[in-house]
C-alpha cells in the first residue's frame, strides 16, 4: 500500500509542479486552466471538457479543466475573478454568473466576485428551458395551466433546482408574464427536481430539455412549452411561449470568462481559438450528444447579450425580493 | 423467469469479455484504493475518473465507474478498522467496532469479515436489483417530502439504541451535529447561516472533513497523549482468519445489513451512509450482549459493512429503471451515460439491453474480483500495524489532510478537520460518543429540507404527514418505538435500557476509561 500511496503523491507532486512552472512570453506555453464552478457531470463541466479539448489541438498547448465547486457556483467564479489576468485561468460559467451578485445585493452581503471582474470571451451554448407537466395532469397546454392556476393561485407547485436558481427564475419571469401565482417547493439540484415531478410530490417545474427529453419520449411528462426564440430540435411540435403571446425567453447558457485586465492579444488568441474550437467535428459530435445545442456568440455580441440576461435575472430577483416564510401562509 | 437468465447469459457475455472485464478489474482497484485512502470518497473518485471515461465505450465507462463506487465501499472498512479513520463516510460506523477489534488483536478477522460480508451483500442485492429493479422504481418514487422527513426521524428515534454510554450523552452529541449541519445556504430562502463571511461555508460542513477529525484525528491526539506508547501488535499468521465463532456471530448481521442497506439504498439520499447507521442501531437492538458494542463487537462490523455495500446496488435500483438520481454518486454516472449520448430514463432497460444486463453482470464479476482482491490484502494491510507509531501516525496525519483537501480542493476543510479533532480529542475525554455527530451533519440538511418542502407543499399545515399512508406509517412506528421505551421507565421508575439489554456494563466501561 504504502508503494501505492507513494505513486498517487508524487503524481499529485507532478501536477502542482506543472500548474507552477513556465515562463511569461509567447501565449500560450504552458498549461491553460478552465475552472467548472460546478462538480463534474454538471453542464458547465460537460460543456467545458469537450472545448478544452479542443482548444488544447488548436493551441497546440494542454487545456486542463478543474472543477472548483461550492456555494452555487460563487467559489469557483470568484476564484477565476480574483485570479491573476494572464489568460492561463479561464472559467465556465453558467447563467447563475449574473444571479449570484444580485443576490448577494439583496441580502446586503459582501460580493463574492462582481460582474466587471470578468470579461466575456464567448457564448458556447443556449439551452431555452422548457415547461414540463407529468402525464396524469389535466393540463394539457399552455392555456390549460394558465387557466388552472389562475382558479387555484398558489396552489400549483413546482419544483426548482434551489431558490433564485435558474430553474427558479425561469417560472418566475413566466408567473410575471401570464400573471398568476405559483408554489414554489426549491430542491437540491436540477436532478432531485425532475424526480419531484416524476414522483407526483409537485405538479410542474421548467427545466433544460435534456435532462427531460428522455421521459418525454418515454411517456412520463408532457412538455408545454419552451422559453426559446425558437423551437427547439428535440421537440419540433413544442410550441414557445413567445409564440404564445408571452413576451418572456430565458437560457441556460454556458460561456467562457477571462479575468478582467488579460491583455489584449490574449484575449484575441484565446477568442480567436474558440471560434475555431465551435467548428470543430469532435466538438459539434460531443453536444449533439448531450442534446445540447452549440450557440456562439463572439466576445462583443456576447456582452450585449450578458448584458440583457442580466438585465432579466436582476429584475427577476428583484420581484421575488427577499422570501420571508410568513408569506408563504 | 427464463427472460431473465437468457438476459443474464447476454449480460455475461458482455461483462466477460476482455475490454469490459478489464474496466472492471481497474474500477475495482481504484475503487479500493479510493476507500483505503482516508477523505476521498466514492464522489471523489468518480468525478475524478468520469472524464477519463468519457473516451470508453457506454458499457465499459459504466462499468468502470461502478467498479469504483463499490469498490470504494469494500475499501472504505480498512482504514476504519486499522487506524479508526473512516476511508469514507460510510465507514464510520465500523470505526468503532473494528478498532476495537484490532486493539485486540484480530485486526484481520475484522477486515475478512468486512471482505466477506461486503462479497455477500453485494452480490445478494445484485439479485434484488435484477429482479426487483422496476417495481421497487416505483416504490422509490413515492417517496416525497413528507414520507423522507418521517423516514429520518424514524432514523433519528433509532439514536438513542446506538449509543453504550450515556443515552443523555449521545443525544447531546446527535443535537450538536444537528446544530452544524444548520451552517450554509437556507436552501429555502438563500440566507447565508453562520458562515462567517466565508464564501465556502456557504455550502455547509462536509461530513469526510468532520468524520476524519472526529475519528482519525482524536485517536492520534489521544494516543500521543497516553503515558507510554501503545504496543506494536504483531498480527500472527492464525489470528488473520476469523474463528468459528466469529463467522456464527456475523452470519445473520450480514444477512440483515444486505435487506436493509438495499432497502434503504434504493431511496434518494446519501443512502449508503444512513444504512451503516441503521445496520449498526438494528444489530445493537437485537443481540444477546449488546454491552459488547463499542468493545470489539464482530456484529458492529459485520452489519455495517454489509448494508453498505448492499446500498450501493440499491441506489442503482432508480437510476437504471427510471434514469432517476437518488444520489449525488448516482447522478455523476448518469451523467457519464449522457456523453456517450444515451438518454437516461424509463426506457432505458428496453433500448440498452447490452448496457443493462451488462452491467448486472459485470457487478456480479466485480464482486468476485474484489473478494479475491481483498482477501490476500488483508494479510498486507495488517502488517501496516507493524510500523511504529511515530513513523505511521505522522503519516496517516498527512494522508488525512491530502485526502479531505482533495475532496473540494478547500483549504477550509482542512481546518474544519483540524478543529474537529480538537473537539474530537476533548470530547471523548469526557467519555461522549463522536458518532451521533457525524449521524448529525448527515441527517441534518436533509431532514430541515424535506420537512420545511412538506410544509411548503401544504401551506403550512402539519396534517400532510397524517394523511400521507406511507408517512403516517413510518411516524406511527417511530412513535411506538418511543412508547414502548418509555412503558417501563413509568412502571418500575428503573433505567428502561436495561429492560431491552442495553444498561451499559460498568465494568467494561472502567476499562474504557484511559
Amino acid at each position: 500500500m504504502k508503494r501505492i500511496l507513494i505513486s498517487v503523491l508524487s503524481i499529485c507532486a507532478i501536477g502542482f509542479a506543472v500548474s507552477q512552472a513556465g515562463a511569461q512570453e509567447t501565449f500560450p506555453n504552458r498549461p491553460i486552466t478552465v475552472v467548472a464552478p460546478f462538480p463534474p457531470g454538471g453542464v458547465a463541466d460537460l460543456t467545458a471538457r469537450p472545448v478544452a479539448a479542443a482548444m488544447e489541438k488548436i493551441l497546440k498547448n494542454p487545456v486542463i479543466v478543474t472543477n472548483k465547486t461550492g456555494a452555487g457556483g460563487a467559489v469557483g467564479m470568484s476564484f477565476v475573478a480574483n485570479s491573476k489576468p494572464d489568460g492561463y485561468t479561464l472559467l465556465m460559467a453558467l447563467s447563475s454568473i449574473s444571479i449570484i451578485p444580485e443576490a448577494d445585493k439583496l441580502f446586503d452581503r459582501k460580493p463574492a466576485y462582481t460582474m466587471d471582474q470578468l470579461v466575456p470571451l464567448a457564448l458556447i451554448s443556449a439551452d431555452p428551458t422548457i415547461l414540463v407537466v407529468p402525464t396524469g395532469s389535466p393540463s394539457k397546454s399552455v392555456k390549460d395551466f394558465v387557466a388552472d392556476a389562475k382558479k387555484r393561485p398558489g396552489e400549483i407547485s413546482y419544483s426548482s433546482s434551489g431558490v433564485y436558481g435558474t430553474l427558479h427564475m425561469a417560472m418566475e419571469m413566466l408567473s410575471h408574464a401570464a400573471g398568476i401565482k405559483l408554489k414554489h417547493i426549491p430542491y437540491g439540484g436540477a436532478g432531485p427536481a425532475i424526480t419531484a415531478v416524476l414522483g407526483g410530490h409537485q405538479d410542474t417545474l421548467a427545466s433544460g430539455p435534456a435532462a427531460v427529453v428522455a421521459h418525454i419520449k418515454g411517456g412520463k411528462l408532457r412538455p408545454l412549452a419552451g422559453w426559446g426564440a425558437k423551437r427547439i430540435a428535440a421537440l419540433p411540435d413544442l410550441p414557445t411561449f413567445k409564440e404564445l403571446g408571452y413576451d418572456i425567453e430565458f437560457y441556460i447558457w454556458a460561456g467562457m470568462f477571462a479575468p478582467r485586465g488579460t491583455p489584449e492579444p490574449v484575449l484575441k488568441r484565446l477568442r480567436d481559438s474558440l471560434r475555431q474550437t465551435v467548428q470543430e467535428a469532435a466538438f459539434k459530435d460531443a453536444m449533439a450528444k448531450l442534446d445540447t445545442p452549440i450557440a456562439y456568440l463572439d466576445a462583443p455580441e456576447f456582452q450585449k447579450f450578458w448584458d440583457k440576461d442580466a438585465k432579466m435575472l436582476a429584475d427577476a430577483i428583484k420581484r421575488i425580493g427577499k422570501i420571508e416564510e410568513k408569506e408563504q401562509k | 423467469m427464463l427472460d431473465t437468465l437468457q438476459n443474464l447469459y447476454v449480460g455475461f457475455s458482455v461483462a466477460l469479455s476482455p475490454t469490459v472485464l478489464l474496466y472492471a478489474v481497474v474500477g475495482c482497484v481504484i475503487g479500493t484504493l479510493v476507500g483505503v485512502l482516508p477523505g476521498i470518497g466514492p464522489l471523489a473518485g468518480i468525478s475524478l475518473l468520469l472524464p477519463a471515461s468519457f473516451g470508453l465505450d457506454p458499457t465499459s465507462a459504466i462499468v468502470l465507474l461502478a467498479g469504483i463506487y463499490y469498490g470504494a465501499m469494500y475499501g472504505g472498512s480498512t482504514t476504519s478498522i486499522l487506524m479508526r479513520i473512516p476511508g469514507e463516510a460510510a465507514s464510520v460506523m465500523t470505526c468503532i467496532d473494528g478498532y476495537e477489534m484490532t486493539r485486540k488483536g484480530r485486526a484481520g478477522p475484522a477486515l475478512a469479515i468486512a471482505a466477506v460480508g461486503s462479497y455477500i451483500a453485494g452480490t445478494v442485492s445484485v439479485v434484488g436489483l435484477m429482479l426487483l429493479a422496476p417495481p421497487l422504481a416505483a416504490f422509490a418514487l413515492r417517496f416525497g417530502p413528507p414520507e423522507y422527513t418521517a423516514l429520518l426521524l424514524l432514523g433519528l428515534l433509532v439514536l438513542a439504541y446506538m449509543s453504550g454510554g450515556s443515552v443523555l450523552k449521545s443525544l447531546a452529541m446527535a443535537a450538536l451535529g444537528l446544530l452544524l449541519g444548520m451552517i450554509g445556504i437556507d436552501t429555502m430562502t438563500g440566507f447565508f447561516r453562520f458562515h462567517y463571511g466565508l464564501v465556502e461555508l456557504g455550502d455547509g460542513i462536509g461530513i469526510v472533513p468532520v468524520a476524519v477529525g472526529l475519528f482519525g484525528l482524536s485517536e492520534i491526539l489521544l494516543t500521543a497523549g497516553q503515558e507510554k506508547p501503545p504496543e506494536v501488535i504483531k498480527p500472527k499468521l492464525r489470528d488473520l482468519l476469523p474463528s468459528r465463532a466469529e463467522w456464527r456471530d456475523s452470519a445473520w448481521p450480514i444477512a440483515r445489513g444486505t435487506f436493509l442497506g438495499f432497502l434503504i439504498g434504493i431511496i434518494p439520499g446519501s443512502a449508503h451512509i444512513i444504512s451503516s447507521f441503521v445496520s449498526y442501531a438494528v444489530e445493537r437492538r437485537v443481540s444477546k450482549h449488546p454491552e459488547r458494542f463499542g468493545h470489539g463487537a464482530i456484529e458492529g462490523v459485520a452489519g455495517p459493512e454489509s448494508a453498505n455495500n448492499s446500498a450501493t446496488s440499491g441506489a442503482f435500483v432508480p437510476m437504471l429503471a427510471l434514469g432517476v438520481p437518488s444520489g449525488p454518486i448516482p447522478a455523476v454516472m448518469l451523467a457519464a451515460l449522457m456523453v456517450h449520448g444515451m438518454s437516461p430514463g424509463p426506457l432505458l432497460i428496453q433500448q440498452q439491453p447490452a448496457l443493462f444486463w451488462g452491467f448486472i453482470a459485470s457487478m456480479y464479476v466485480g464482486n468476485v474480483v474484489l473478494l479475491i482482491l481483498n482477501l490476500p490484502l488483508v494479510g498486507l494491510f495488517v502488517n501496516i500495524l507493524r510500523v511504529p507509531y511515530p513513523l505511521l501516525y505522522p503519516a496517516i496525519l498527512v494522508f488525512c489532510v491530502l485526502g479531505v483537501y482533495a475532496v473540494n480542493g478547500s483549504v477550509i476543510d482542512v481546518w474544519i478537520m483540524i478543529v474537529m479533532g480538537g473537539l474530537g480529542y476533548l470530547l471523548r475525554k469526557f467519555d461522549f460518543e463522536t458518532a451521533p455527530i457525524v449521524l448529525g451533519v448527515v441527517l441534518a440538511p436533509m431532514l430541515e429540507m424535506s420537512f420545511r418542502q412538506s410544509l411548503a407543499m401544504s401551506s403550512g399545515s402539519y396534517a400532510i404527514f397524517v394523511n400521507r399512508p406511507i408517512a403516517a406509517t413510518m411516524l406511527a412506528c417511530g412513535l411506538a418505538l418511543l412508547l414502548l421505551g418509555l412503558v417501563p421507565f413509568f412502571a418500575r421508575g428503573v433505567d428502561w435500557r436495561r429492560a431491552f439489554g442495553l444498561s451499559p456494563s460498568s465494568e467494561l466501561e472502567k476499562e474504557d476509561h484511559r
